[in-house]
């Protein structure tokens, strides 16, 4: 007699910078997405494992042939490497979710230019990763999870991409989409060079610099001075970065709004003011104290309109796709089985 | 409440068709509309009516078609549609096939030289302060001379240090009639000690929704007009792809060549095909060389010489030079040029 195994449900956010998981069973994680293997016989002694991830690949990078999967929102074409790195980072969020031994449905929300560019890629590189698996354009599965299926534009803004989707009352196509790589990365390089180009003595890497802007990060005017600590000739060194902050979280306004306002355009006239009330910013660009103000401004030049972040920015995607993977009757998870 | 379960339920339907048509290597079936009698309607006539205009263009190209042996359209299996939809009969139509664009001499007159990044976008850093866009900008301006002076005409897509979106380059790339797009980029990779050229051309090339669509089912296969036109495009992508891996190969052999005689370990990285937005959106045979690496220490000195500059410069310039010549492209005269 077979025993028919437990489903869990469970939705994922693939993203360039973090991956989170949520599962109906109540497990939540969220890992950087960095995988890396270790380059020889030595770095495999040394670190143990066969593969590593997120905050632990980034500590033994040196010894590693480290990846970030998803490079700017999408995954890089003809590299076995980052297909590889795809599946086993899939796979370590749901054996993290307690899916080992369970019959797993999983839906999992990409980014949409992902979605959009490399649709059959990106479902061949995640085959096998869970006994049913559906993928989603990761703004539509937030909106989703919020209900905000009618007359509202998502903003994700992510690490590699910011994507843009009107929610029309129907399943988004291209055409209700958009994406920018003008995202938490554009930031951080931006700052970088902003801060190498006043501190020329200073010695910081990009993974400080990241640390520097989701620690300090801002749009308009600053709650105080912000003051980071880097070496500078081996001694820690504390530099007055106030200003190079702004100016890098600020290059986000424009390229935003930009796009903000061609797909309200896009709109059918009926509905534009309802849209404009209903602007929801997600992703951890989200997060940047000042950014929803700024838009709300540059909507005030046709006719006003709300900006608000979701609550959860880290978890939005991944109860998203929870939410869909739970609605999904069980036929069509015997249909996408495999 | 009952009309958002409705609404969801909706487009979980429509998200798992998209799923198994990519699982199945179908196009995406178009989200459902109003209107699908009238649709249907000029679906059929579309069915008929576009295949037949495009075998008539396609014959009368290749002088009637019948004895040349420039047979650009060649059946290699039929298709028989299933007659569900009301007055279509089972037709036959040939499977489409990539047309040889060398068949119509036609020239490469304009090229867009695209440097990439610029303003508030850096692009990749080395750890010495090296900016990619500076770099970008300095050879793609090179390869301009060298590419100029009356044999093409040659566009740049940014003119000096600006923030210009992928969508904007490819708008000015388009505006400006090019035949060939090649965006010139600097790599970066998480490991210091690698470095080397690479060059990508638009992929994936087997893409199977775009094979499959030249001999889909058509009656019950849920094609609108506008899918039928992007069965169309599908052929022109086949060709822009086949151009582009020539380009990205004649190219690559240039670099690596050229640079091994300055500094014998340069790495090969070979030519790959990604599906880089850029690419796609030129609608053109495109490249995007990553000619040098600013995260490897040799290679980020090397680049701080104007003379290492002038001969990736230069390099490139052949590498376009040669591609033309060789598909018998360019007119009359423009061999040996380099």
């Amino acid at each position: 007699m077979s025993e028919k195994k437990d489903v869990l449900h469970v939705g994922i956010d693939l993203g360039t910078s973090r991956s989170a998981i949520a599962a109906s069973n109540g497990e939540r994680h969220v890992v950087e997405s960095y995988v890396g293997w270790p380059v020889d016989m030595v770095a495999r002694k040394v670190v143990k494992k066969a593969v590593l991830f997120g905050h632990e690949a980034l500590e033994n990078r040196p010894m590693l042939d480290l990846h970030r999967p998803l490079e700017r929102g999408l995954i890089k074409e003809g590299s076995p490497k980052a297909e590889a790195a795809v599946r086993e980072l899939l796979g370590h969020l749901i054996s993290r979710a307690g899916g080992t031994g369970k019959m797993v449905h999983a839906v999992v929300g990409v980014p949409a230019e992902a979605m959009r560019v490399s649709r059959q890629h990106l479902r061949n590189a995640v085959k096998g990763v869970a006994d049913s698996l559906l993928l989603v354009s990761e703004p539509f599965a937030v909106a989703y999870g919020m209900d905000a299926l009618l007359h509202t534009m998502i903003i994700d803004i992510g690490a590699g991409t910011s994507d843009f989707c009107v929610m029309n009352g129907r399943y988004p196509t291209d055409d209700d989409q958009r994406t920018l790589t003008h995202a938490g990365d554009s930031v951080d390089e931006q700052l970088a060079l902003q801060v190498r180009a006043r501190h020329p003595e200073a010695n910081f890497s990009i993974h400080m610099v990241r640390d520097w802007k989701e620690r300090f990060s801002f749009v308009g005017e600053p709650k105080g001075p912000v003051v980071v600590e880097a070496p500078v000739r081996g001694k820690p060194t504390s530099l007055e970065i106030t200003g190079e902050m702004k100016k890098a979280c600020e290059s986000l306004v424009g390229p935003l709004s930009e796009t903000m306002l061609d797909l309200l355009s896009r709109v059918d006239p009926e509905y534009q003011q309802r849209v404009r009330n209903n602007v929801v910013l997600a992703g951890g660009g989200s997060q940047i104290p000042g950014l929803a103000a700024a838009l709300e401004r540059v909507l005030e030049d046709v006719g006003g309109g709300k900006v608000r972040s979701v609550e959860d920015p880290v978890f939005a995607g991944a109860n998203g796709s929870l939410a869909i993977a739970a609605d999904a009757p069980e036929g069509d998870w015997e249909r996408l089985a495999g | 409440m009952r009309s958002v379960d409705r609404m969801k339920q909706q487009m979980l339907r429509d998200a798992v068709r998209e799923n198994l048509a990519v699982i199945e290597g179908r196009p995406p079936a178009p989200v459902r509309r109003e209107g699908r009698w009238a649709r249907r309607v000029v679906r059929a006539v579309a069915l008929v009516a576009v295949p037949l205009a495009l075998f008539a263009s396609i014959n009368a190209f290749s002088g009637g078609g019948s004895s040349s042996p420039e047979v650009v359209v060649v059946p290699q299996r039929t298709v028989a549609p299933p007659p569900t939809e009301p007055g279509l009969e089972a037709v036959s139509w040939p499977a489409p096939k990539s047309i040889d664009p060398t068949l119509f001499h036609l020239d490469v007159k304009t090229i867009v030289l695209d440097a990439g990044h610029g303003g508030s976008d850096p692009g990749a850093l080395s750890s010495d302060g090296l900016v990619e866009k500076q770099i970008a900008f300095d050879i793609a301006d090179r390869v301009r001379v060298r590419l100029g002076g009356g044999l093409f005409q040659v566009v740049m897509t940014r003119n000096g240090d600006e923030t210009v979106s992928l969508r904007e380059r490819a708008r000015r790339a388009r505006a400006a009639g090019g035949d060939v797009f090649v965006s010139i980029h600097l790599n970066s990779i998480p490991r210091p000690d690698e470095g080397g050229v690479e060059t990508y051309f638009l992929g994936p090339t087997d893409d199977p929704a775009i094979r499959q669509l030249a001999s889909a089912e058509n009656g019950s296969s849920g094609y609108s007009l506008s899918d039928f036109r992007g069965l169309l495009e599908g052929v022109y992508v086949d060709v822009r792809q086949a151009e582009s891996r020539k380009l990205a190969e004649s190219v690559q052999g240039e670099l690596v060549s050229s640079l091994r005689k300055i500094t014998p370990g340069v790495v090969d990285r070979g030519v790959k095909s990604a599906p880089f937005v850029v690419l796609i959106a030129s609608e053109m045979p495109g490249i995007l060389a990553e000619v040098s690496c600013v995260s490897h220490a040799e290679e980020a000195r090397l680049l701080r010489d104007a003379a290492f500059r002038e001969a990736i410069a230069e390099a490139l310039a052949r590498g376009v030079r040669a591609w033309a010549d060789s598909r018998n492209l360019a007119g009359a005269g423009r061999s040996g040029n380099g």
